[in-house]
């Protein structure tokens, strides 16, 4: 609002106040105004915005860049966008649900949902992901050998997972104990009272938790599960260890081809940048809706 | 309302995948393969034809693949010439490879050659996957592919895991001065040089006097050198180009590579013949759950019979620009004891 006092013509003199129309008048002036200097405060972030662009395309230009060869293989690495997003979709719907119960566990009064709830957050999210999917991958199907020797070999032949099943089962794991916390500070963030609230009027734990807590602690989650979800897209690069042809993957083997690895990590930064802008988009627009209730 | 009435649609969603999923963590791997058929069918198809696989085609590996009418080949696309993409291959519609597998139309080189003829002489077609380097030299492949055909070399920490074939060429290891030298003659004059090499690889372990070959009696002319460790031998090289004794005397390293640094027009040159022989095979994985022995004498019988007729000859020539499987087709893999 400091725009608007410098501005002599809003001053309200200009206008008879003691008149419906002047104030109207002034109102709209005055709204004017914000509009304007929003519209200027945008502007001043896109020239911003404009001028980090030419100082990285400048650092492009330094690094001696073949765009044309990188243009002319971008479409083999694109393709690789359905398993980076196909994977990060559903290892994110997973580790959400691990996380809720994950949540609810370490909510719980109970020693033994306590324990293993405080047990798979501590492990999953103590120890590299790197190392989880190297383990899912290669340690679970020498279980599952073991158990089918020993006369199951329905539910040891479960644990040999091909390398996208291996990828999304680490990927929901670690995911899910991170979400756990997210999911755990979210409901402890719905006030107390609501539970007295809810108890008073004889509702139980679950039923409470279902009807009142969650909805709200629901709107504090899910701008976090959109972040993670983020995140997940990057880490989802990591199921190129097993030969999963994603995003990462098809750039780093092209590259090999030809020698072209600044060309190719640059493809695949952009696509993934581009990836988080549409996502980060997505975000916001759901959090505008989960924030409708505060707006009022 | 509208806040409260999508809240509920969410824990609706979420309480519903929890019914699908009751006690998710213990039973995630159904859980995951469930949640894998929407994203990609093909990979549980491929699960479901891997696990009746194993099932059903008894407990011979080579019957088994004999049957699908597929050899299950590993290969890493990032070492050219061995093993590169195609970038803009067309792909057989009536392949058998299934979506998790590669056709072999999508790689070329030295290894992919060796491969797709292997699986011809098999009468199989050859279908590529391509795990991580660590995962295929670690074993315990699950039945996951049936054989790596990836210039492995063989030695005795891998014969612990894989079992390994007849080799189908060699890794001449030879040394390398700068051009202008003129006081080095032969391998043996590099005693007591500064000599580098890449650290923690075989060249390393035969300037420290220290390399076991399985199958081969290594001749140790070089001794009580200056050792210079570097990542990878391209960093080597470069260090002995900058000049004669600058920061190095000589690189001991792969033949192949040595060449293709020279090849570039860089001021080396080789010294005298190759010092020892790296032997590179196909491997096997020696806990699988079907029995490989049979499969085994047969990639042995075709592999001798394409360096009778001199395929491999050819296809090195191609790649490499030399013979480097005239000295494989000499190993003699019955001695070999594994």
């Amino acid at each position: 609002m400091s725009t608007l006092a410098t501005d002599p013509s809003d001053k309200p003199s200009r206008y008879d106040l003691t008149q419906l129309d002047g104030q109207r008048a002034f109102a709209t002036r005055l709204l004017a105004a914000d509009r304007r200097a929003r519209l200027l405060q945008r502007a001043k972030i896109g020239l911003v915005w404009l001028g980090l662009f030419a100082f990285m395309g400048w650092l492009l230009y330094l690094l001696n860049i073949n765009f044309a060869y990188a243009l002319a293989n971008s479409g083999f690495v694109l393709v690789g966008i359905w398993t980076t997003l196909g994977v990060s979709f559903v290892s994110i719907a997973i580790a959400t649900v691990l996380a809720l119960f994950g949540a609810l566990g370490r909510l719980s009064p109970h020693a033994l949902a306590q324990g293993v709830s405080g047990f798979y957050v501590s492990l999953f999210r103590g120890t590299p992901l790197l190392v989880q999917i190297f383990i899912v991958y290669q340690g679970l199907p020498q279980i599952g050998l073991q158990i089918a020797q020993r006369g199951y070999p329905d539910i040891g032949n479960l644990l040999i997972l091909t390398a996208i099943q291996s990828g999304i089962l680490a990927l929901s794991l670690n995911y899910g104990a991170y979400m756990t916390e997210i999911f755990r500070a979210g409901i402890q963030s719905v006030n107390s009272g609501q539970w007295q609230a809810a108890a008073a009027l004889g509702m139980g734990r679950f039923q409470t938790l279902r009807m009142v807590i969650l909805p709200q602690a629901i709107r504090m989650i899910i701008p976090a599960i959109g972040n993670q979800f983020i995140a997940m897209q990057k880490d989802s690069s990591l199921v190129y260890v097993m030969g999963v042809w994603e995003v990462t993957y098809r750039a780093n083997r092209v590259a090999r081809k030809d020698s072209m690895y600044i060309e190719m990590f640059l493809v695949a930064a952009a696509i993934y940048w581009i990836l988080t802008i549409i996502s980060e988009w997505m975000q916001a627009r759901l959090e505008q809706r989960m924030g409708h209730a505060d707006a009022r | 309302m509208k806040t409260y009435l999508f809240s509920l649609l969410v824990i609706a969603g979420l309480l519903l995948a929890a019914c699908a999923a009751p006690a998710a963590p213990a039973s995630a791997p159904a859980d995951t393969a469930a949640g894998t058929a929407a994203a990609d069918t093909a990979a549980t198809e491929a699960a479901t034809e891997a696990a009746a696989g194993t099932q059903a085609a008894g407990d011979d590996l080579l019957a088994d693949i004999l049957a699908r009418g597929v050899l299950r080949i590993s290969t890493d696309p990032a070492y050219p010439p061995q093993s590169e993409l195609v970038t803009d291959a067309t792909l057989d519609p009536n392949s058998k490879c299934s979506g998790d597998e590669r056709q072999a139309v999508e790689f070329t080189g030295f290894d992919i050659d060796s491969a797709v003829e292997i699986a011809k002489r098999l009468g199989v077609e050859a279908c590529f996957v391509t795990p991580d380097w660590t995962l295929i030299t670690a074993g315990s492949w699950s039945g996951r592919w049936d054989v790596s055909v990836g210039s492995m070399t063989i030695t005795p920490e891998r014969m612990q895991k894989l079992y390994f074939s007849q080799p189908y060429y060699t890794t001449p290891a030879a040394f390398f001065v700068h051009k202008d030298n003129t006081t080095f003659n032969a391998p043996p004059d590099l005693s007591g040089q500064k000599v580098g090499a890449c650290s923690g690889c075989t060249y390393d372990a035969y300037l420290a006097g220290t390399l076991a070959i399985p199958g081969e009696t290594i001749d140790f002319v070089v001794t009580d050198v200056d050792f210079v460790g570097y990542d990878t031998d391209t960093s080597a090289l470069q260090d002995l180009a900058l000049g004669d004794g600058v920061r190095l005397d000589a690189v001991l390293t792969a033949l192949p590579t040595g060449q293709g640094f020279l090849n570039d027009g860089k001021p080396i040159k080789q010294l005298g013949d190759p010092v020892y022989f790296e032997y590179l095979a196909a491997a096997f994985d020696k806990a699988s759950a079907l029995d490989t022995a049979s499969f085994q004498a047969k990639v042995n019988e075709v592999i001798q019979a394409m360096h009778a007729d001199g395929t491999l000859k050819q296809l090195s020539e191609k790649y490499y620009g030399t013979d480097l499987a005239a000295a494989a087709a000499e190993f003699d893999i019955a001695g070999l004891e594994q």
